[in-house]
């Protein structure tokens, strides 16, 4: 399958790249040392506790926090005036505490430090706060109707020409695409076009947010809590507390999970304020219902898509239109959705529009590839259905049109090498693909498109005395991340994987890290561990030609070896990285590698997922029978955690395909905010996740990595909705597919049928 | 809030009846604990029964079992007689959250919690069990249908504890079954659930059936027409349906986020009709 | 002159053009004549963009070279999960 000419990275011979050594943080998390959020104490501490509230919109009258203060075990309370207006994280100020009005259950309207956590919930009780209720809106559909309840005055549509005189709730219009589809359309054979919804999903993190803020009185502050992106959260709390960034430093504690949902703050500026106006140590933790109505979700969206084909199945024009609710701020992830949306698909016509909205719940938070599940869902139901009215086998269909090096994206760019064709042909081949069907099982196929980043990113590694490598990485692990980190590093310096220890650093210890997101960690950090390591090696060699006195140029780095390079540079013995090592002070001085940089070169990944599922026609229950999927990982560092993120993304999509869904009551309340009724899959719901592994190597990393976090979201709705649809002999365009709606979709068409 | 471990009944129910504010009995506390943690309840006393000899046994009596009030999911599960003779009940229990849950979690907690919702009381009631109850008064004996009188209330009086539940003896080529719909496959709160239970004669014709439905009503129910339309019969598709039918009528469900009316109308049939085929291939044994 | 595509919210920072053709030899020029083309392109500028250059994602990265022939499109700030 891979054409090596094509593909020139993937020549190289890996010694410890691709092998599955147990993960540095493995025996810590399974005995329970690991530190995570809400592990971290100090003494003195305070617990911090926040008021929310229970209005899905409202004026924020009064606060009246004195009673609060009169508790005894009460040490401070904090509202909007402690806090200074910002006009660069304007939303992000109003999100961590109400301002002029609360804009969804769970807002938070106040904080209190108190002695124990039993004084400072009482003192919540004893905030009196005074509210002017308003009307709200909860969907997205709603929120776009003139004369919908209105959150922000001042919102203008953007990107709208003539911009708009009046207010709405729609934050702004984008549009992508090329060609003409209504040319398009009018060469098809064939045209389907469908409306969708998708509910608001939660990442699900097992971790509610924590943290422990401690302030000194000379205005240093530390903070240690649960997040994917340390030195953002410092960045934004500094800005929050009129500080300066090298005054606080940040520490990231191991992570119960975050898929996105921990790349903002949420209760550390609120901590830390709390913090500095008491002097002591303040620790907050969420309970998982402040994790629900509180922290972000994903949006929920409804959208139109249109595509049309040739008998043949060439597709000639895709169209569609996605509206997505990121809650009461702007900023929801439609653009990403519109750009993914025909991302597998080489089209010369098709347009995408988005409309960015908001409503009355908390700001949506990143949930891998923010954006593509849904729109994916939408599009890739569609291609479904395209394919049974074409009697073209779905990925024959996929094949026919899909997307390859040299063709143009349909979010613009020419595509550079990619992998789709291959995990398209991965899924043919699988045994999976002919396997017979039971009674009321049907099989669903879905592709899936998403980005992967590079951005800011900051490596040092330093060798030590005895021959081993300490590696720092500023990029919180969320997925296996020091173990690969350490596999590339070994490989580069030609060592044991055991002889490497990587740690994530603080924010004081290292350049600037981005976030890990955008499935950029393996990448991003791993090509920094790549350079960091080749930069040490640099040093070894001219160490090794000093003590050799030969020219620097004459000596090599062969197998973890110093060693002359060439007959010409004299014959030594080589000498092993622990031979260097254990002169380096007499040599010259400690020796570490590092590398700072934005790095480029991110290869996109792209998944087909293929699932069976069997529905009971009798209560509409969909239960996933077998489920494999495929993605291109470009080289798999450490195939166990590659492997992980593409069942953890199929698990996940599970969840959202079949119950995950915010329940809102009339007034705008959530009314299940904890796992018994917002529904993630437990073990039991979910067959063995099989994966298969597709390596087309990115040419822009030197092992050939491309980020696979977040594609494997991607394409699993879309394919449980497919075969549900195949199951029930009914077409779902609703998600959750739950029991109620699918046991009404499955009557209303017995009528229709018997009718 | 003060925490109390008796060791004697008479104990219990004097620190029970004597307690000034609000009182509870704590039992698996897999409710108790819960409600308390969230902020739902806030009694003065709680008075755990674990410590009750008495109330952690299970006793053969008259040809059935009497099952005490702090004997736990997965001890009733391990209860080779109990098994036997009422499949149905253990089954339904057993179905109660999850290994951790069933390691704590009992019958009479199940029953006193009064959700509409409890897993075993449908069991329960088409098993036509009585509950032990004593209090202040002394011992009283009650259908365990009459326990619950609405979503979290009870008949019980001050002072009042459930100490035992009585599984009658039954006839030879009886048997039950309970079935609840849930959308996942555990760690879920029942939607719907349905226990029916039947004794057949030596020709396999149905002559004593009861059927009783959970997660429909403010109430479990019992459903007599459901009973009505099985006696006389060999469970053949005709009757099944219109098994269906009385489960389904009998149904005044509610729409909440866990389910709709139609739905749990239409479910609560479904369940009932495979619950009794169940229940009717354990009697033919 | 380097033909530039703008994609998305870009495009209505930029005034709604769909492509722009400056003389520019890197990333940043290329930022700074849209800039002084549509002032309103500053402040989007200042919060990030990403840049495809012949296929390749470039997120806030200036001295990339472009060069004439350089496919570059300008896309919004990209965000992960
Ligand atoms: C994770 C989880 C999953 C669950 N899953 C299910 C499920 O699948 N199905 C289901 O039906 N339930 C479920 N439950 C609820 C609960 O486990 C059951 O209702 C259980 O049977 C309660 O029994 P307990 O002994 O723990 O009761 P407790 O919590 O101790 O008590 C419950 C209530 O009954 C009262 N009470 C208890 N015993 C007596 C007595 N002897 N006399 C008088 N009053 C008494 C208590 O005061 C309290 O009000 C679940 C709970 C959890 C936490």
């Amino acid at each position: 399958m891979l054409d090596k000419t094509k593909d020139p990275v993937a020549e190289r011979d890996f010694k410890v790249v691709g092998t599955r050594p147990v993960r540095p943080d493995g025996v810590d998390k399974v005995t329970g040392r690991a530190r995570f959020g809400a592990d971290i104490s100090a003494p003195g501490m305070l617990v911090g506790k926040v008021k929310r509230s229970p209005h899905a919109h409202a004026k924020l009258v009064s606060i009246d926090t004195e009673k609060a203060l009169a508790l005894p075990g009460v040490k401070a309370v904090v509202t909007r005036d402690d806090f200074a207006e910002n006009k660069k994280q304007c939303d992000v100020l109003r999100n961590i505490m109400a301002r002029e009005k609360v804009l969804y259950d769970g807002h938070a309207v106040a904080a209190v430090a108190a002695t124990s956590a039993t004084v400072a919930r009482k003192a919540l009780k004893l905030i009196e706060v005074e509210y002017d209720v308003l009307p709200h809106v909860i969907d997205v559909d709603e929120a776009m109707k003139p004369g919908a309840p209105l959150l922000h005055d001042d919102m203008i549509t953007k990107g709208v020409d003539p911009e708009p005189e009046t207010a709405s709730n729609i934050a702004q219009r984008y549009e992508f695409g090329h060609g003409d589809v209504e040319k398009g359309f009018a060469e098809a054979d064939v045209v389907v076009e469908r409306d969708f919804k998708t509910a608001a999903a939660h990442q699900g993190y097992i971790e509610p947010h924590a943290c422990l803020a401690s302030f000194t009185p000379d205005g240093q502050g530390e903070l240690w809590c649960c997040t994917q992106g340390h030195y953002a959260i410092r960045g934004f709390c500094a800005d929050l507390l009129g500080m300066d960034i090298s005054k606080l430093r940040v520490t990231a504690s191991e992570i119960g999970g975050g898929f996105g949902g921990k790349t903002t703050v949420f209760l550390e500026p609120l901590a830390l304020a709390l913090s500095r106006k008491t002097g002591r140590p303040v620790k907050m933790v969420m309970s998982r219902e402040e994790v629900f109505r509180a922290s972000g979700p994903t949006a929920s969206t409804s959208s139109r898509v249109k595509v049309g084909a040739t008998k043949d199945g060439k597709i000639t024009a895709g169209e569609a239109e996605f509206r997505y609710q990121g809650g009461a701020f702007k900023g929801s992830p439609v653009q990403f959705g519109a750009m993914c949306a025909f991302a597998c698909y080489a089209l010369e016509n098709v347009k995408t529009v988005g409309y960015d909205v908001v409503t009355n719940r908390p700001k949506q938070a990143a949930y891998r590839a923010p954006g593509a599940p849904m729109a994916a869902f939408a599009v890739e139901s569609v291609i479904e259905e395209l394919a049974v009215e074409l009697s073209i086998d779905p990925v024959e269909l996929r094949l026919i049109n899909a997307a390859e090096e040299g063709d143009q994206s349909s979010f613009g760019p020419t595509f550079p090498r990619i992998g789709l064709v291959e995990t398209l042909e991965a899924t043919k081949a699988h045994e999976h693909f002919s396997a017979p069907l039971g009674p009321n099982q049907g099989r669903g196929i879905a592709s899936g498109y998403w980005f992967n980043f590079g951005g800011a990113t900051s490596v040092s590694l330093n060798i030590q005395p005895d021959g081993t490598v300490a590696l720092a990485v500023g990029t919180p692990d969320i997925g296996g991340s020091r173990a690969s980190m350490s596999l590339m590093a070994a490989e580069e310096l030609g060592i044991a994987y055991e002889k490497v220890k990587a740690i994530v650093a603080d924010t004081a210890s290292l350049g600037y890290n981005e976030v890990s997101h955008g499935s950029r960690v393996t990448f991003a950090s791993g090509l920094a561990t790549i350079e960091a390591a080749r930069n040490a090696k640099k040093i070894l060699c001219a160490r090794a030609a000093k003590m050799w006195e030969i020219p620097e140029e004459a000596v090599e780095w062969v197998d973890g070896h110093a060693r002359p390079a060439g007959a010409n540079a004299g014959d030594f013995e080589p000498m092993s990285l622990a031979d260097i090592a254990k002169v380096a002070e007499q040599t010259g001085g400690p020796i570490s590698g590092h590398q700072e940089h934005n790095a480029s070169g991110a290869g996109a990944s792209f998944a087909t997922h293929m699932v069976d599922v069997e529905v009971d026609p009798e209560t509409g229950r969909a239960h996933v029978v077998r489920y494999t999927a495929v993605q291109d990982a470009g080289k798999a560092i450490h195939p166990s955690y590659v492997e992980g993120q593409f069942q953890g993304g199929a698990a996940q999509g599970v969840g959202w395909a079949l119950n995950e869904e915010y329940i809102y009551n009339d007034d705008g309340r959530l009314e299940n905010p904890g796992f018994l009724d917002y529904r993630i899959p437990v073990c039991s719901d979910l067959p063995m996740l099989d994966t298969v592994i597709v390596e087309v190597p990115n040419p822009g990393h030197p092992y050939g990595v491309r980020g696979v976090g977040e594609t494997g979201i991607v394409p699993p709705m879309a394919a449980i909705a497919n075969a549900v649809s195949a199951a029930a002999g009914v077409r779902m365009t609703e998600l959750p597919m739950s029991p109620p709606k699918l046991l009404k979709a499955i009557n209303a068409k017995k009528a229709n049928g018997s009718a | 809030m003060q925490y109390e471990a008796p060791q004697t009944l008479d104990a219990a129910v004097a620190l029970l009846a004597d307690a000034r504010g609000a009182a509870r009995v704590l039992a698996g506390g897999t409710d108790l604990l819960v409600q308390l943690r969230s902020g739902a309840i806030e009694p003065d006393l709680v008075v755990d029964i674990k410590r009750i000899d008495e109330l952690k046994k299970i006793t053969a009596e008259d040809g059935g079992y009497r099952i005490g009030a702090a004997v736990s999911g997965a001890e009733l599960g391990e209860h080779e007689g109990v098994r036997a003779l009422w499949p149905g009940v253990v089954e339904a229990t057993e179905l109660i959250g999850s290994t951790q849950v069933q390691g704590r979690a009992t019958m009479a907690g199940n029953l006193c919690n009064a959700s509409p919702a409890a897993d075993s009381v449908p069991a329960m009631v088409a098993a036509d069990a009585t509950a032990r109850i004593v209090g202040p008064d002394g011992v009283r004996d009650t259908s365990v249908r009459d326990v619950a009188t609405g979503p979290g209330q009870t008949s019980l009086g001050r002072g009042e504890i459930v100490v035992s539940i009585f599984l009658p003896a039954r006839p030879a080529r009886s048997g039950d079954a309970y079935l609840r719909f849930i959308p996942r496959t555990e760690m879920d709160i029942a939607v719907v659930g349905a226990a029916v239970s039947v004794s057949l004669d030596d020709e396999g014709t149905c002559v004593a059936a009861r059927v009783s439905l959970g997660a429909v009503a403010a109430r479990v129910l019992l459903v007599d027409e459901g009973a009505r339309v099985l006696i006389g019969t060999k469970l053949d598709d005709d009757a099944l349906q219109a098994l269906a039918a009385a489960a389904s009528a009998a149904c005044s469900p509610i729409n909440d986020k866990r389910g709709t009316i139609e739905f749990r109308t239409d479910v609560a049939g479904v369940l009932a009709r495979r619950a009794a085929q169940t229940a009717f291939e354990r009697a033919k044994g | 002159m380097v033909k530039v595509v703008l994609w998305g919210s870009v495009r209505a920072a930029a005034g709604g053009a769909e492509t722009v053709e400056v003389e520019a030899k890197n990333v940043r020029q290329i930022l700074d004549r849209i800039g002084e083309l549509h002032p309103g392109f500053k402040d989007r500028y200042d919060e990030g963009v990403t840049v495809s250059i012949d296929g390749q994602i470039y997120v806030d990265d200036w001295f990339q070279p472009v060069t004439e022939d350089s496919e570059v499109y300008l896309l919004p700030y990209l965000e992960g999960g």
